[in-house]
């Protein structure tokens, strides 16, 4: 059976901010995604595009076993292996660019400096529509969680990015962090024109026979349909308390997935784990929302963002509302 | 198809397995990575098709028969990575690496046979026919067999022999000599009997129970053949004792060894970087089993390639 391709509906489209704008709200995650799944479909029908993550220069990533299946989900502790800036701008990005879909790239760092270096390598490359900065892997030697689980940090690397490059910069969140919007708000003070949330859940899987972890670094992140309660809870209080456009992530698998982050205030969403377990649940999501706007005689999707009904619900730690930025025109 | 040194940006694509927890091959072999030299394996598909038959064809070991002209293209030693297709909420998440058993171009349809030894296995032995099932394939790169060839020896154990079995047809419609060793724990589990029968091979088919399997057993078997310059190229898959044995008595003869390996992976195709063969403490990545591989070339350590 031949994968149908889905046609563009005005009704998706959506605006990310600082001139991203996509022909529909659905996007693979960064690191469930590469060209290799353009010979299953066209990928130029996905409102966006989001490459594995680099880093400035070579790095191997962790030991195998890398992933391991958990209760709805799974383990991953890919640790990123990336061949680096020049290497992705040469040999990968046309590789994305001959679609036609904005390629958003996943930038990542060991230090502070290494995410200034390459939004100043990348801006002004031809076919870089945005960044997105991922200070979120739970699975780097250093730099993922004492960036991204601190604000003042947060705010430091997202300024150094949003100063050196000239468009669209997503910052991308760890949910491994007691309050979130904390980070969100952070983000938002250093020139974020958008988030997205959440990466992976810190967590542990150990085989009882071989009495050993089953990644080979111990811990790795928790994805997939297990996490999406609370991604979908993170999402609703960062949407309260920044005013930019989020992206949501965290075990999508079908378009009432994705509802119910667009419902808790997000603009458009992400698919990771579940592009392994059916490589074209992005393309059903698309469909799925399609038919939601019709049925709902919807105008645009975005009629229903944060669209939540309150009452009869009482919410026990309401989330905290955004406060005005400095230095924002609005 | 032969194999290169060096790949297109210049690294070594040689590997070691004993310091590869992922791969714990013997310390006597060291992998190269194929260059496919221009030959593109059949390009992976994602199809949704109905199961046309899945038995017990042994006991825990089941065939699965698929109807896809995509599948029945495929190469000799290709994959696919199979899920039941049911709810995505819950297991299993990830979908399955299988061999292709068999392939039928002219029915469309491609046999898959895997052992149940968890619940993504257990969930694929529930399946009935006209049920669906979701594969991403063929993926991999495919066992090469050189037009000068006109023997090759088949080395499988226990499920790997399922990675081989292609290889038997193809060589049968090539007619190319087969001979083969079969190895499995007892004998209600020697799988590809049927195969090699209607291939008109020649096999040896030893066990566990018997103690046949030995490697002080087969090893006077496999010399011989090699000895005779009867088989040009070598197969091995399933066990570590065999892949060594293979490798060191071929080498000598200068038969070119190859193995194909199995790996945890979620995509198949290369994406999610999952089944790298790499190890602690490398400054870059190393190849990985399901783009890269499954199929690697096999030398003696200590020879340099």
């Amino acid at each position: 059976m031949a994968v149908q391709d889905t046609e563009t509906d005005s009704r998706l489209g959506v605006d990310l901010g600082a001139g991203l704008t996509l022909k529909n709200p659905v996007m693979p995650a960064s690191g469930c995604f590469g060209p290799e799944m353009g010979t299953l479909f066209d990928l130029g029908q996905l409102g966006a595009l989001v490459p594995k993550t680099i880093f400035y220069g070579e790095r191997a990533g962790n030991p195998a076993p890398r992933t391991a299946e958990s209760p709805a989900g799974m383990l991953n502790s890919i640790g990123i292996p990336s061949r680096g800036v020049e290497h992705f701008l040469t040999e990968l990005l046309p590789e994305y660019t001959k679609y036609d879909s904005p390629v958003i790239v996943s930038i990542g760092g060991l230090g502070i400096e290494e995410y200034d270096r390459l939004a100043e390598r990348l801006n002004g490359e031809p076919g870089v529509a945005g960044l997105e900065v991922n200070i979120s892997c739970p699975n780097l030697e250093a730099g993922g969680m004492e960036i991204g689980a601190s604000p003042a940090n947060v705010e430091r690397v997202v300024r150094g990015v949003s100063d050196r490059f000239d468009g669209p910069v997503i910052a991308k969140l760890t949910p491994n962090i007691t309050n979130i919007a904390d980070i969100a708000q952070a983000s938002e003070q250093g020139g974020a024109t958008a988030i997205s949330a959440i990466n992976t859940l810190s967590g542990m899987v150990i085989d009882v026979d071989n009495q050993r972890t089953v990644t080979g670094t111990m811990t790795g992140g928790v994805s997939g349909p297990a996490i999406r309660p609370i991604a979908v809870r993170m999402v609703w209080q960062v949407c309260a308390a920044v005013s930019l456009p989020v992206v949501g992530i965290g075990g999508i698998t079908s378009a009432k997935d994705a509802l119910e982050f667009i419902l808790a205030g997000a603009t458009a969403v992400a698919v990771g784990t579940a592009n392994f377990t059916r490589p074209t649940t992005m393309l059903d999501v698309i469909e799925g929302l399609k038919t939601y706007v019709e049925t709902h005689h919807l105008n645009s999707i975005i009629d229903v963002r944060g669209q939540l009904e309150e009452g009869m619900r009482v919410a026990i730690e309401p989330p905290r509302p955004a406060t005005p930025v400095a230095g924002r025109a609005d | 198809m032969t194999s290169e040194l060096l790949d297109a940006n210049g690294t070594i694509p040689v590997f070691a397995g004993t310091h590869v927890p992922q791969l714990r091959l013997p310390s006597s072999v060291r992998l190269e990575v194929m260059q496919t030299n221009g030959h593109e394996p059949t390009p992976a598909t994602f199809v949704e098709t109905e199961i046309i038959s899945n038995d017990e064809i042994a006991p825990e070991h089941y065939l699965m028969r698929v109807r896809s002209e995509a599948l029945a293209n495929g190469e000799p030693g290709q994959f696919g990575v199979i899920r039941p297709g049911a709810a995505t909420d819950v297991h299993p998440i990830l979908p399955r690496p299988m061999a292709a058993y068999r392939y039928d171009r002219d029915a469309g349809t491609a046999d898959f046979v895997y052992r149940v030894v968890g619940y993504g296995t257990a969930a694929m032995a529930q399946r009935r026919a006209g049920d669906i099932v979701e594969i991403v394939g063929p993926v991999g790169r495919p066992f090469p067999i050189a037009d000068t060839t006109n023997g090759i020896l088949i080395v499988g154990r226990g499920i790997g022999v399922c990675s081989l079995t292609t290889l038997v047809d193809e060589a049968n419609r090539r007619n190319i000599e087969i001979y083969a060793v079969f190895s499995a724990r007892n004998k209600n589990v020697v799988l590809g009997k049927d195969i090699i029968k209607k291939a008109r091979g020649n096999a040896l088919y030893v066990d566990d129970v018997d103690g046949s399997s030995d490697v002080g057993n087969v090893e006077p078997w496999i010399s011989e053949i090699i000895d005779s310059g009867r088989v040009q190229q070598a197969y091995v898959c399933g066990s570590n004792r065999l892949i060594e044995l293979t490798t060191r008595l071929a080498a000598p003869a200068d038969v070119e060894t190859y193995v194909s390996l199995e790996a945890h992976m979620a995509c198949g195709l290369g994406y999610c970087h999952s089944c790298a063969t790499g190890a602690f403490g490398e400054s870059a990545e190393s190849p990985l089993v399901c783009r890269d591989g499954p199929v690697f070339r096999c030398h003696p350590a200590g020879v340099t390639v």
